[in-house]
């Protein structure tokens, strides 16, 4: 889809709202904070890693109280065992405590990513280390794993996943391949029920218009990635939420290295809101199903963030709250002055 | 009493019988099962504050760092317990480096750890930085004058209270006191500030520009800033400079 700002043609074949909606829908474009007042969001996917802090206090000012990282591919291939490790434990602590700083709770998944099991040699390795961290708190599930060019190598370590899930009681976040995904998607489906793991513990992501409708139908969670251009749009997200409704179906940006945004989720609430979407359903997609589907993990405890980030206890000492991991002091990003 | 029957008492009189009877599993077992327990501890022990503990020094601790510090201690033992209690370190999440650092100077051999306790100090990770920093023994015990200056320049630095490191007055040293002048020069040619109790890290000690800081301070519009000075300049007790004990912004 052409997404030039010149092009003139209002015409997006996929909106199918009405006159009025889309005027409406142009008039809040930038604007759209007016729409989600009071809301809060839970960002099931977003790689934080390869984001600023600016990008952390613009998820705090648009209401996401709560997000999860996935494990992932860092844009280029790691060589040795120490960078995963490396890699993971930084998901854990360091990622968590910048979080932290922005008043949001930080969780993640662990896994082998599909591109790198295809170095078998190393993701031999990696399976070594896995059971380590899964078992760390705040690890919500295994993730995200499996098919990118739907090698055997890929297969096999998905599957070996899946079975450390299984034994763990851990959820599993399913990344779908970009190519040949329906089929792909299919296929990870049927791998996930033959290892016997129920539905409700396996969120199969980056769905579309046409694999939305067997992910439902076959009990699992359906998640959809607003990612400019490769993945959904957020109109088009709208229209499967009117026709589907909210029941397993999550929202997330998938935020990363590529032009992706992190508002995603703000933004498709605002969207839904204009386009008449009840606020209970909305609320589902934007934060109660992310929130219900991993914490089947038992790592989720909600009121350490509904109410935003308390001060974690054990962090305290002599009641000095500058230990709450040193809030930093807001910066108005719009005064000359830098001091 | 030793330090691990100290806490085993804490645990037993604020841990529920479930807790009680997983750490009862866990403890006997090999170094690989105490590694694992460490990290799994959180998913079977809540977070119940400690409180004091008698003939210890734990201040507002939870029972899950409390059982993980116990952990700790029976896996130091071990045969290969110090390349495990390394693996705990480098795979570590937040809390657990919070309880590996709270650890360390109850555990069998501390000063082999010194390399571990000198990186938290470079740890950019709040909780992890104040479980090295603050009530705990270990920087004062084993740290060169050079990591604890490190260690008492940095809490300046992020506007962190001092008052809360263990040993400062004993181990004040003149080329501290050199370097927080200098640092007190830095901030003020920056319009900033240092927190007013740092200024008993020099009373005993002699700097070069000493007796102008005293003066700018006396000057100062901000009343802890005279009060230090007042301090100084009465070579005023330690137990006098308690009220200035306090969390202060650096602007």
């Amino acid at each position: 889809m052409c997404q030039n700002p010149n092009e003139q043609k209002i015409n997006p074949s996929h909106f199918e709202g009405s006159t009025e909606e889309k005027q409406t829908a142009q008039e809040v474009d930038g604007g759209f904070a007016a729409y989600t007042q009071g809301m809060k969001f839970f960002d099931p996917h977003v790689h934080m890693t390869s984001r600023t802090t600016d990008d952390y206090q613009a998820l705090a000012d648009a209401g996401v109280v709560a997000i999860i990282e996935p494990a992932f591919w860092l844009g280029q291939p790691r060589t040795g065992l120490a960078s995963f490790k490396d890699y993971f434990a930084s998901l854990v602590g360091w990622e968590r405590f910048r979080s932290s700083q922005f008043g949001i709770k930080h969780y993640c998944t662990i896994g082998l990513n599909s591109r790198e099991a295809n170095n078998e040699a190393l993701a031999e390795e990696v399976m070594e280390i896995l059971p380590l961290f899964l078992q760390k708190e705040g690890v919500v599930g295994v993730g995200e794993i499996g098919f990118d060019d739907q090698t055997a190598a890929e297969e096999k370590y998905y599957r070996a996943q899946l079975e450390l899930a299984k034994e763990m009681g851990l959820p599993v976040q399913v990344h779908t391949p970009h190519r040949d995904k329906k089929k792909g998607t299919e296929r990870s489906m049927a791998i996930a029920l033959e290892h016997g793991l129920a539905p409700h513990m396996v969120v199969i992501d980056h769905n579309n218009e046409e694999t939305v409708k067997s992910v439902l139908d076959q009990g699992f969670y359906a998640a959809f990635t607003i990612y400019p251009f490769t993945k959904m749009g957020n109109e088009r997200m709208v229209e499967i939420v009117k026709h589907y409704g909210s029941e397993r179906i999550m929202v997330n940006s998938a935020a990363d290295w590529g032009i992706s945004d992190p508002l995603a989720i703000p933004k498709t609430a605002a969207l839904m809101k204009i386009k008449g979407i009840s606020d209970a359903d909305i609320q589902k997609v934007t934060y109660q199903n992310a929130l219900d589907s991993f914490a089947q993990s038992g790592q989720i405890n909600e009121q350490d963030f509904i109410h935003g980030l308390e001060i974690d206890q054990s962090l305290k000492f002599n009641g000095n709250t500058v230990l709450r991991g040193g809030q930093a002091p807001r910066v108005d990003k719009n005064s000359i002055f830098i001091r | 009493m030793k330090t691990a029957e100290l806490i085993f008492k804490s645990i037993q009189r604020l841990a529920d019988p479930a807790e009680l009877n997983w750490l009862a599993g866990k403890i006997q077992a090999d170094s690989k099962g105490l590694s694992l327990a460490f990290v799994m501890v959180p998913r079977h022990v809540s977070k119940t504050q400690v409180g004091n503990i008698p003939g210890w020094n734990w201040q507002n601790g939870t029972l899950d760092q409390l059982v993980r510090v116990y952990l700790l201690i029976h896996l130091a033992e071990k045969e290969d317990g110090k390349s495990r209690i390394e693996t705990l370190f480098d795979t570590a999440e937040m809390n657990e480096l919070v309880a590996l650092y709270r650890a360390l100077p109850v555990l069998p051999t501390p000063e082999i750890w010194l390399h571990r306790a000198t990186d938290a100090v470079r740890s950019n990770m709040g909780p992890v930085f104040d479980a090295i920093a603050f009530g705990n023994p270990y920087p004062t015990t084993y740290f060169s004058e050079l990591a604890w200056n490190q260690l008492v320049l940095k809490c300046i630095f992020n506007d962190k209270p001092i008052h809360l490191i263990e040993g400062l007055d004993e181990r004040a040293n003149q080329a501290l006191a050199n370097t927080l002048a200098d640092f007190a020069h830095e901030r003020w040619a920056a319009g900033r500030r240092v927190p007013s109790q740092v200024w008993r890290l020099i009373r005993n000690f002699q700097t070069d520009t000493k007796e102008q800081d005293i003066k700018r301070l006396v000057e100062s519009t901000d009343p802890s800033d005279r009060k230090a000075a007042e301090l100084v300049i009465n070579n005023s007790p330690l137990e006098a400079w308690k009220v200035l004990e306090k969390e202060e912004k650096a602007y």
